[in-house]
């Protein structure tokens, strides 16, 4: 490096190189001018001149410089080196890859730069490469440790698992008998361990429990060696031996529903989906009876059973679970048995016991059969468990009461206020689930669940301005919202996302949601540091762990909700064309106006500009005189107003619709909104494809007929074929007609019909049929509405319903129903019909203006507004007092005990 | 009396954090609104104002308010309440206690309230721990009967 200097300049480089890994960039500054005033065109000082000032924030001259320097000396490894990392810098890991490769053409043998390809390779996933490195790194240097194990791992994410264990062999043929030290006891155990798992993940399970049975004594971490021995037994068909092994961990730890589930199976009792013969009911009965016994302490061994049992038995499993969680008072008593509510009879079960524990509190003051006296928190949590029960089943306004209750026994539990809220919601009434979202809040201001679930309630009721303020209280000082974003809070993305778009804001929300996309390109640069990281901390199986989640992580819900919605705000963009407000508004003016206002508009925009640039410049500026990094520009477009400006929204749509198709190819959603891209982008093969992925997931879904019905209908109006292209798709599709079950030696009208015959009891089906028929032929408007119309809402049977009737119909399908007929069917008459029909279904919903709801003027939520009381208690019959103080009426029925 | 099991009950400050807790209580307790200066008044009187908790579900308070009178320190007590499913077990008592404790420690001179003329229970309540009745105020309430209420002081020995 600098040879080709002077002495005295030589030395001078050497400072630039040092300054610049210490990170004082002004003193490596100085060294480089004091270079090139002598030597101005010295390609490699050029190019670190340009390395500093990256740091310093100032790209461009960094590129400029750089790039000079690598045309100046043009067969410096230096040069190269610099320019890939000034690429890495800014993530552009492809264009960095080729400069490195050029770097390793002049010198293939630079330690440094090898190292730093490898870990490029690795985040690129380009995994032969990475092997190939690798494999040169340990060539050159094999006395090294982490050499090895990188070559191992190259070997295995390259799917080469045996080779990766060749390799930890033959490294390990060069240690001596007592390795490891003392302090590198879990490194070395580590390695063991990932030794182990890369031999049971090439089948050889044999090899692999000999193996941790011969280095037993070299591992320290001696659970990991208990759950791999158990597992390797197990699955070299020793149950009796991994069983023991079980009962072990178990007794270690008899709350891992692992080491329970590993037990079953080494028993024969276990099944994948939780179904069992009366017979193995049985026995697993009585097996978790015994255990029960031994871990007298443990919640899973008692919450497993109730899984598996059925009817009487579970009748009586459950009573014993739930009473002693009700007297202790534990809030998440129903979310822990929520998934049981999956099961056909035993939600029936759960009510008619917890009804009958609420009765005998309520009239001895014991549990049903029992003379011990409850607590009197116990009834609170009996109804507090009741309102969630009917809430899932549906009865809001039971749900409803049976929450007041509580709420008037104790109105100092914010439990209450919260699950309050959620029945308000899952009712219809947005606004009335907020504001008691926000009671709840007030009453422990240092809790930041209920503070986050009360800006959610806020922003699903279009409180966005709320919403915001609520959710700073929690965020750091300083620059609020942005700090949200630092945080990636990606369901406060989503709610707010969804909320502007409700709004029709579309361009704030689109920010928000390619906010979560920009969230998850962060994570995934997030893990470049951990490939250095990870193998010199021999963290390995954690590692690898890493980039398997890394590699599907555009798979995780977050994401493909954020891509989905974005999506359908490119669809809304497509389908209004912008600017047509403005052009209307320009058609009515005189020309000569036109002009003035087209020149306006200009010097607006110009104006606007500048401004930008001005932001800009003095951000630039900012951060070169406090000399830190990191100092974030200003935003230049907060509220998407560019975003909404794109040109092409279907183009802009179709790189989502990538990603969901890769990540996401088992959601209906990926492929309904790849069909209506697609059919927007007249792409009808691409269509095509879409409507068959829809048939094959869900053929009797809705959406899929509409789109099967809407796909042909377009394909078969449109005029006979003039363009080869077109003679191709329609010979395409002719061919594959017949294979579609629907439409054989049928029309779309009788394929309609088909359908209607298949699910004539469902409003979601008949809904789809109605709007397929009108579509068909439109002249059947009538007939159409009149089929909606006819539906029947049943009530479902209920063995031991006493309170209240549920009924078939979904909140937000009769809804979807009701925009159907207003939007669609364009009959306003109808919409009306339905929506005081559904008002009486819903009467807490406020779309269709129930009753109940919070736009009713005398509802229960507005009453409860003006007396200000807890959770909607009648007023107090005293009414408002004005008095200072008070030592009255609470006395009169104190009674006091010593 | 006493419920079969124990339940702890502990005690906890009011700050501005939890302060909704004391008006939830208050909403129910009493037919009166207290004002704002009521909550800062407890706020600052720091020891002498707390929440009852038992088995961590908040069920009762006592608010008190500090006033210096020549120099020595009197304490008003402005609430003093449970809600009532968790009354008879001691609740109301173990508040008084604590702020009794409170005035022993602080050397406070003596400690008053106001008590409607017909709550007998309520008179009965502070005799146990040695109020007595010191005075009588005519038409001290507007909006209930009877109008008239009693002071109750307990006054503390000064060393």
């Amino acid at each position: 490096m600098g040879a080709s200097l002077p002495p005295k300049e030589a030395n001078l480089f050497k400072l630039i190189v040092k300054s610049y890994e210490t990170k004082q960039y002004k003193k490596g500054l100085k060294a480089a001018d004091a270079i090139l005033k002598k030597f101005p065109s010295h390609g490699e000082t050029l190019s670190m001149k340009g390395l500093t000032l990256n740091c310093m924030d100032r790209k461009t001259e960094a590129y400029e410089l750089v790039r000079l320097g690598v045309k100046n000396d043009i067969k410096s490894h230096v040069c190269w080196h610099v320019y890939g990392l000034l690429y890495r810098s800014d993530r552009e890991y492809r264009e960095a890859i080729k400069c490195y490769r050029n770097a390793l053409r002049i010198d293939p043998d630079n330690l440094e730069i090898l190292r730093d390809l490898s870990l490029l390779q690795a985040q690129m996933r380009d995994l032969s490469g990475f092997v190939e490195t690798r494999q040169q790194l340990l060539t050159l240097k094999p006395n090294h440790r982490m050499n090895w194990i990188g070559f191992a791992v190259s070997q295995h994410l390259n799917a080469n698992a045996s080779k990766a264990v060749e390799i930890l062999e033959a490294f390990e043929g060069t240690l001596e008998d007592d390795y490891p030290p003392e302090n590198e006891l879990c490194e070395h155990t580590e390695m063991i361990m990932y030794k182990v798992s890369l031999l049971e993940e090439s089948g050889a399970f044999g090899k692999a429990l000999e193996e941790l049975h011969k280095k037993e004594p070299k591992i320290v971490d001696k659970l990991s060696y208990k759950e791999q021995e158990a597992y390797l037994l197990w699955k070299l068909g020793r149950p009796a031996e991994a069983s023991k092994l079980y009962r072990v961990l178990l007794s270690m730890n008899p709350d891992n529903y692992r080491y329970y589930e590993g037990l079953q199976k080494c028993l024969g009792l276990y099944s994948e989906s939780g179904q069992y013969s009366s017979d193995r009911i049985e026995k697993l009965n009585a097996l978790y009876q015994s255990l029960s016994e031994q871990y007298t302490r443990s919640s899973a061994v008692k919450r497993i059973p109730l899984d598996f049992l059925q009817d009487e038995r579970f009748k009586e499993a459950v009573a014993k679970y739930i009473k002693p969680l009700l007297t202790k008072g534990v809030p998440s008593l129903f979310s822990d048995l929520c998934s049981l509510y999956d099961h056909p009879r035993k939600p029936d079960i759960m009510e008619q016991l917890v009804v009958e524990m609420e009765h005998s509190i309520r009239t001895t003051g014991s549990y049903p059969g029992s003379d011990v006296k409850e607590p009197p928190s116990t009834l609170l949590w009996t109804l507090f468990f009741l309102a969630q029960h009917y809430d899932k089943r549906g009865q809001y306004d039971v749900a409803l009461g049976k929450i007041d209750e509580a709420i008037a026994h104790t109105p100092t539990v914010i439990d209450l206020y919260s699950v309050k809220s959620r029945i308000m919601k899952h009712a219809g009434d947005l606004t009335a689930a907020a504001a008691l979202a926000d009671e709840a809040r007030c009453m422990d201001l240092a809790d930041r669940y209920i503070n986050s679930e009360c800006v959610k309630r806020m922003l699903q009721a279009d409180q966005v301005t709320s919403a915001e303020k609520t959710a700073v209280l929690f965020t750091k000082e300083g620059d609020q919202l942005n700090s949200l974003h630092d945080m990636q809070c990606m369901w406060y993305d989503l709610a707010s996302g969804d909320s502007y778009f409700r709004q029709g804001d579309l361009g704030r929300a689109l920010k928000r949601f390619l906010a979560v996309e920009k969230h998850y390109s962060d994570i995934s640069e997030d893990q470049f540091d951990f490939h250095s990281y990870c193998l010199r901390k021999m963290t390995l199986r954690s590692y690898v762990g890493m980039l398997k989640f890394e590699d599907r992580l555009h798979s995780f819900p977050y994401f493909h909700k954020a891509a989905i919605r974005a999506i359908r705000c490119y669809l809304k963009l497509h389908d209004t064309p912008k600017s047509t407000a403005e052009e209307d508004e320009m058609s009515k003016l005189a020309p000569a106006q036109k002009k003035k206002m087209k020149k306006q508009k200009k010097a607006e925009a110009r104006a606007k500009k500048e401004a930008e640039t001005k932001i800009e410049e003095s951000t630039a500026c900012g951060v070169s005189k406090s000399g830190k990094r990191n100092v974030k520009p200003v935003d230049p477009d907060p509220h998407g107003e560019k975003l909404i400006q794109v040109e092409d929204p279907m183009a802009e749509a179709s790189k989502y619709l990538r990603l969901l198709q890769k990540h996401s190819p088992n959601s209906l959603e990926t492929h309904l909104l790849s069909f209506e891209v697609n059919m927007r982008k007249e792409k009808f093969l691409l269509a095509f494809q879409a409507v068959k992925q829809l048939l094959k997931l869900d053929a009797e879904n809705p959406d899929s007929h509409r789109s099967l019905v809407k796909f042909f209908l377009k394909t078969g109006s449109t005029s006979s074929p003039t363009t080869e292209a077109e003679k191709l798709r329609c010979s395409v599709l002719e061919a594959e007609r017949p294979s579609i079950s629907q439409l054989q030696n049928k029309s779309l009208v009788e394929a309609n019909k088909e359908f209607l015959g298949r699910h004539e009891d469902s409003l979601v089906h008949r809904a789809a049929y109605a709007e397929m028929l009108c579509l068909l032929d439109p002249s059947k408007k009538t007939e159409a509405i009149k089929l909606i119309e006819d539906s029947t809402n049943k009530v479902v049977q209920q063995t031991n319903g006493a309170l209240g009737v549920a009924r078939e119909w979904k909140l937000k399908d009769c809804i979807a129903v009701h925009k159907l007929l207003e939007t669609v069917f364009l009959d306003s008459e109808a919409a009306s019909r339905w929506k005081s029909r559904c008002a009486e279904y819903f009467p807490f919903s406020t779309h269709f203006e129930g009753k109940r709801s919070s736009v009713m003027p005398d509802s229960v939520y507005n009453s409860s507004l003006k007396s200000n009381e807890n959770g909607d208690t009648p007023n107090h019959p005293m009414g408002q007092t004005e008095l200072n103080d008070g030592q009255l009426e609470a006395f009169k029925s104190l009674t006091v005990s010593t | 009396m006493g419920t079969g099991r124990e339940a702890s009950v502990s005690l906890d400050g009011v700050r501005d954090k939890n302060m909704m807790q004391l008006k939830k209580l208050n909403t129910v307790l009493f037919p009166v609104r207290y004002n704002d200066k009521y909550y800062a008044d407890a706020i600052s009187s720091g020891e002498f104002t707390k929440l009852a908790y038992y088995s961590d579900i908040c069920v009762g308070a006592i608010a008190c308010r500090l006033e210096t009178k020549g120099g020595t320190m009197r304490v008003y007590i402005m609430t003093l309440g449970v809600l009532a499913p968790y009354r008879g077990i001691g609740i109301g008592s173990k508040l008084l206690n604590h702020v009794l404790d409170m005035c022993t420690k602080q050397n406070v001179s003596e400690i008053y309230l106001h008590v409607q003329t017909n709550n007998e229970a309520a008179i009965k309540f502070y005799k146990k721990f040695g109020f007595e009745i010191t005075d009588t105020i005519p038409d001290y309430y507007i909006n209930i009967e009877p109008r008239d209420c009693y002071v109750v002081t307990k006054s503390f020995a000064q060393i």
